[in-house]
């Protein structure tokens, strides 16, 4: 389970190459979700640059694994990811909130490909993420019905793994809507082990402390309670990120959605962004932000 | 008795919109193994016929439209054709935005089957009329209010073979008469002229296509010649087939089980404003919550109450008629 050194100091330079493509995002319109983004930073490039099955030449491939951002404020992180995987290329990053652009404010599967799914009503990520696993093993199941049963071999196959993942990052802010908690009881209704839901977990909403605002603790056991496999992590430990997500592969089978909560920090990395808890930034916040993050993260 | 369309068949029967749905569904469902049932609590049609054939396609979400809706995107996506059936109020009003940013946003093939309709025993919650005016305004969204038995069979097989979010209007109480032959012609899109006429073009959809035809029939008796045109299709609209009787006869009359706000009724009104102005009357629900009300053989409380009756749509011929008559001298 333990992974070299090396494989956690590349993917944390990968992060550190996503998170400049953010600031030329954020730079080209002097706006964006600074907050959130910095937030997942780690996440996605965990994500892409190495647990999910994702082909860059091929986005549409039936058996890759799905990510569905229920926080599509945030997808200033995941066009990152995508143009340094060679989706998209660098100059599409300023194009970011214009007209036709595959760059859209708010992500969108018809406008980007590479996008699972258009959010921005926030709390219909989940059910969303749950309607795709659920499809994979609707599917699996006719396959092996369909499938003909010769040898006593091949009637006890074992299936290891599933034809793909659904994974699903929510804010803690959108943990309020009460059709998250429609869709937790559903995925555990319908044992949907290749399930995973993430929680950025950052502890600050628009108007304030999440948890002041109306309080998700003990939010670990609300989980629990509902069926659901529940891990902590620090959001930002590219280790411990990496094992939690090999973990949840591993324990595939156990009838169980999978539910990582990631303890971040809103603005991550970029001390005015963090001290402010920003949200949506314009203007003067936002270019503070990014020379001080360039400044920080310049030598990779 | 006025002469209709070789496809009209009409009988003095109940053939209840529910009945076609049913059977339509359980065919496409047989042929075609994508199409699953998203349940939330409230039934389906030829549920017996699911429990027993298709139970692994049956996925029940329980009360929770919201998580339905979107449950049915993501199965979408993944190459299914989920239906939801619930009343029109559960599975779209309760799940609008759902529907609007998980379904409509990507054009997923999500099947919407939404009763609904001025009228019934269940009260102000149940009898929503504000159905056709809320999501005519949705981009992407197909709209279809079949009638009677043949017509629904035809229009949820027209909608499956339609890739793209459709919605079904269903009005099950009260039926239907029969209208329709069984070879009637149905496109998506297409209005069905059940009658042409001279004097005025009444141009209506579901139930109160049943009452439309009961007023051919007294307005013929007061020697009216009146078209009828069916507007099964409520999104898009057949603009062309609005403008030509409105050419013909240059009075409109619209009737609707359902609010006239954002209705069929504001929709002919639009297209007719931009082309060619044309008197018009609408009949339906006008700005008003509907409520219980009983129905006998004798009456039909919210029917009488909402003047919705075959009598009602006569006298707005003749309002419209007059309307008409009194623009043309004012005009020369």
């Amino acid at each position: 389970m333990s992974h070299d050194d090396k494989l956690i100091r590349d993917l944390e330079k990968k992060a550190n190459v996503v998170r400049n493509n953010c600031f030329d995002i954020f730079g080209s319109t002097q706006m964006g979700h600074g907050g959130g983004t910095m937030s997942i930073i780690e996440l996605i490039t965990a994500l892409y640059f190495h647990h999910m099955k994702f082909d860059p030449k091929n986005t549409d491939w039936p058996e890759r694994d799905r990510l569905v951002l229920s926080k599509a404020h945030c997808c200033e992180a995941i066009y990152a990811a995508l143009v340094e995987l060679g989706v998209y290329p660098k100059s599409k990053l300023e194009t970011y909130y214009c007209f036709g652009s595959p760059f859209q404010g708010h992500a969108d599967r018809w406008c980007t490909p590479g996008i699972d799914y258009s959010g921005g009503s926030l709390g219909q990520g989940l059910s969303f993420a749950v309607g795709m696993a659920l499809a994979e093993k609707l599917k699996m199941a006719d396959k092996q019905a369909n499938a003909p049963q010769t040898g006593f071999l091949q009637r006890y196959v074992v299936r290891f793994d599933p034809a793909y993942r659904s994974y699903c990052i929510l804010g803690d802010g959108e943990c309020h809507e009460g059709m998250v908690w429609e869709a937790a009881m559903f995925a555990a209704k319908y044992k949907l082990d290749n399930l995973i839901a993430i929680v950025d977990y950052n502890k600050f909403s628009l108007d304030g402390p999440t948890n002041e605002i109306m309080n998700l603790e003990p939010f670990i056991d609300k989980w629990k309670s509902f069926g659901w496999w529940v891990t902590e992590i620090d959001g930002h430990d590219m280790r411990q990120i990496v094992d939690a997500l090999d973990l949840t592969n591993s324990l595939y089978g156990d009838y169980r959605p999978k539910c990582i909560i990631a303890h971040t920090v809103k603005g991550h990395g970029i001390p005015s962004w963090e001290s402010d808890h920003i949200h949506l930034g314009r203007g003067e916040v936002i270019m503070k932000g990014i020379k001080e993050g360039r400044e920080k993260y310049a030598d990779i | 008795m006025p002469t209709y369309n070789k496809h009209v068949q009409i009988e003095n029967k109940p053939s209840m919109a529910a009945v076609g749905v049913e059977k339509a569904l359980i065919a496409a469902a047989t042929k075609d193994n994508r199409i699953i049932a998203v349940l939330e609590d409230m039934g389906m049609p030829g549920l017996l016929w699911w429990k027993k054939t298709f139970p692994e396609r049956m996925i029940e979400c329980g009360i929770a439209e919201q998580n339905g809706a979107v449950v049915a995107a993501g199965l979408a996506a993944e190459g299914f054709i989920p239906i939801l059936n619930n009343f029109l109020f559960a599975n779209v009003g309760r799940a609008y935005n759902q529907i609007r940013q998980s379904i409509l946003v990507d054009r997923f093939n999500v099947k919407l089957i939404g009763r609904e309709g001025a009228w019934g025993e269940t009260g102000i919650s149940h009898n929503t009329v504000e159905g056709i005016g809320a999501t005519r305004v949705l981009p992407n969204l197909v709209i279809l209010n079949p009638s009677d038995a043949v017509e629904a069979e035809k229009a949820v097989t027209a909608m499956f073979q339609y890739v793209g979010p459709v919605l079904l209007r269903q009005e099950s109480s009260p039926p239907s008469m029969r209208i329709f032959a069984d070879d009637m012609p149905f496109d998506i899109g297409k209005a069905f002229s059940i009658r042409d006429g001279k004097d005025a073009t009444i141009i209506s959809m579901g139930y109160m296509l049943t009452e439309s035809v009961k007023a051919l029939d007294i307005l013929e008796k007061d020697g009216l010649d009146v078209g009828l045109l069916d507007m099964c299709t409520l999104k898009p609209l057949d603009e062309e087939a609005i403008i030509r009787v409105a050419e013909k006869t240059g009075a409109i009359v619209t009737a609707e089980n359902g609010s006239i706000i954002g209705g069929l009724g504001d929709g002919v009104a639009a297209v007719l404003a931009e082309n060619l102005p044309t008197p018009m009357v609408r009949v339906g629900v006008d700005d008003e919550f509907s409520q219980s009300g009983k129905v006998t053989p004798q009456i039909d409380e919210l029917k009488v109450h909402f003047g919705l009756r075959a009598e009602d749509i006569a006298f707005s011929v003749k309002e419209c008629i007059a309307k008409r008559e009194k623009l043309a001298k004012k005009r020369k």
